[in-house]
């Protein structure tokens, strides 16, 4: 059972020509570990902002469960509840100045209880790491920090999908390994995690799938090993690399 | 800024409630004000050191400093309360009335500044908008104030960003170029404020943003020994008042 799909989608941002989805077509399965990759201006941010119902397609659907989301605010709230949203820079993310307050902003907007949120705040705090920065302010945090941070803000919304826009990109080694650390226990509690990159030692090392795009279009779907041999022989400099365990 | 934020965040009474520690800084002002008296002035200005000192445990330089060039600043602004002018028949001099006018001018904005101090060097921002949220009031208020003190260190650090790069392709090697350098950067800061802001909105969104930043009230200290404190602080001050 796919929880999340998305059928025939098709966008173009107001004033311009080109579509920046094109026809585009994806499933999310349970426990899935995908990797969405290709140039800058393909339609990656765009494809994570229709998961999150950010933006809606012009033509094709949405599907959360099998049923198609629409504009209303419950089943936006619905879709936003399942699906979870981390932008590229922490700082579009983290708007509070404590970081327990901005963790514990998306719990109450499920309309949980303040103990429940509190728990909430707790457990994601716990779960990415932050439990010791609760009572810092955010502006006071370093660049892995923010990105935990705003990470736990969105996990403690208790996503089925995590959907992550570049998320470790100006990450040192070591904050990499902890957000994959934390990415990895999702994994395996069952939920999908999309990641978009442009780091391919992270889509073919860390990936299980591959989701490649190109001018709007899904140009490969497929397993990471399939992905990294269609690149290989794309780009020829990149024969033989062999991608580092994540 | 940054200091007096930071300065906010390391003190011991940061996790006291901040409705005691701004209804304490508020009585103090009000005394001041209502009691018409130099000298409660200099006593609520003394007592705000030593309690910033002796219970906020905050740095003796940084008050020093912050109340200095406060000082510095008020006499300068009450220097024209004590020169008299007059005309017909003319005079240029400094009267006796006049002295005494702007003394208690000066003690009366010096006592509310040092409550001032206090509170502000005690309560980071985020605790004064968690007092806010307590005593209802607007939360558009609340909202734009929490997204305006939490933008300005973004905005800081974009700038830094910005001028660093001017700065290394020679930016301000000269004051017409430094100038122009300067008036680019505002402009592309502008840009990048009005950019950042539509990702902020897409963040808010994603996470279920319905209108308003509903956040998790903190938790904070209750001691009763404030009001003590208090008592103290109000018959010291009517004391001096009364000789």
């Amino acid at each position: 059972m796919c929880l999340l799909e998305l059928v025939d989608i098709h966008f173009s941002y107001p004033g311009h020509e080109r579509n920046a989805l094109h026809g585009v077509s994806l499933h999310f399965p349970p426990g899935d570990r995908v990797a969405l990759i290709g140039r800058n201006g393909s339609g990656k941010s765009t494809l994570m902002l229709h998961c999150n119902g950010i933006l809606f397609p012009q033509q094709g659907e949405v599907r959360l469960g099998g049923v198609t989301v629409t504009s209303d605010r419950a089943s936006l709230t619905n879709l936003r509840r399942h699906v979870g949203l981390v932008l590229q820079d922490p700082d579009d993310q983290l708007f509070s100045a404590s970081v327990a307050q901005d963790i514990s902003f998306g719990p109450l907007n499920l309309g949980l209880s303040t103990s429940e949120a509190r728990a909430r705040v707790d457990e994601a705090a716990a779960l990415c790491d932050v439990t010791h920065l609760l009572n810092r302010p955010t502006h006071a945090l370093s660049g892995g920090e923010k990105t935990r941070v705003a990470l736990a803000g969105v996990l403690a919304m208790q996503p089925s999908i995590l959907v992550a826009d570049e998320l470790i990109n100006s990450l040192d080694p070591w904050a990499r390994q902890q957000i994959f650390t934390i990415l990895d226990r999702l994994v395996k509690s069952g939920k999908t995690v999309m990641l978009a990159t442009h780091d391919m030692d992270v889509a073919f090392g860390w990936a299980e799938r591959v989701v490649w795009m190109d001018e709007g279009k899904i140009y490969f779907d497929g397993s990471a090993v399939e992905a990294q041999l269609l690149f290989e022989s794309e780009n020829p400099a990149f024969a033989g690399h062999v991608p580092p365990r994540l | 800024m940054n200091l007096i934020d930071r300065t906010a965040y390391a003190t011991p009474l940061r996790k006291l409630d901040p409705a005691y520690k701004a209804g304490f800084s508020l009585l103090v002002l009000i005394l001041c004000l209502a009691l018409n008296r130099p000298l409660v002035g200099v006593v609520a200005a003394a007592w705000m050191w030593i309690l910033s000192i002796w219970w906020a445990q905050l740095p003796a330089s940084l008050i020093r400093k912050v109340l200095l060039a406060e000082g510095i600043f008020l006499a300068l602004s009450v220097a024209g309360v004590a020169v008299n002018i007059r005309f017909y028949p003319f005079f240029f001099g400094i009267t006796a009335d006049g002295l005494d006018s702007a003394l208690l001018l000066f003690t009366r904005a010096l006592g509310c500044a040092s409550a001032m101090n206090f509170l502000a060097l005690t309560t980071p921002l985020v605790d004064l908008l968690d007092l806010g949220r307590r005593l209802r009031l607007a939360p558009l208020l609340l909202d734009l104030m929490t997204l305006i003190y939490r933008f300005i260190f973004t905005l800081f650090e974009s700038m830094e960003r910005m001028r660093t790069a001017q700065d290394a392709r020679l930016g301000y090697s000269g004051f017409w170029r430094g100038m122009s350098s300067a008036g680019e950067l505002a402009a592309r800061l502008f840009v990048d404020a009005y950019q950042r802001s539509a990702r902020v909105q897409i963040a808010l969104e994603g996470r279920g943003y319905a209108g308003d930043l509903r956040v998790l009230p903190a938790e904070y200290r209750r001691d009763r020994r404030v009001f003590a404190l208090a008592a103290i602080v109000t018959l010291s001050m009517f004391f001096v008042w009364s000789l």
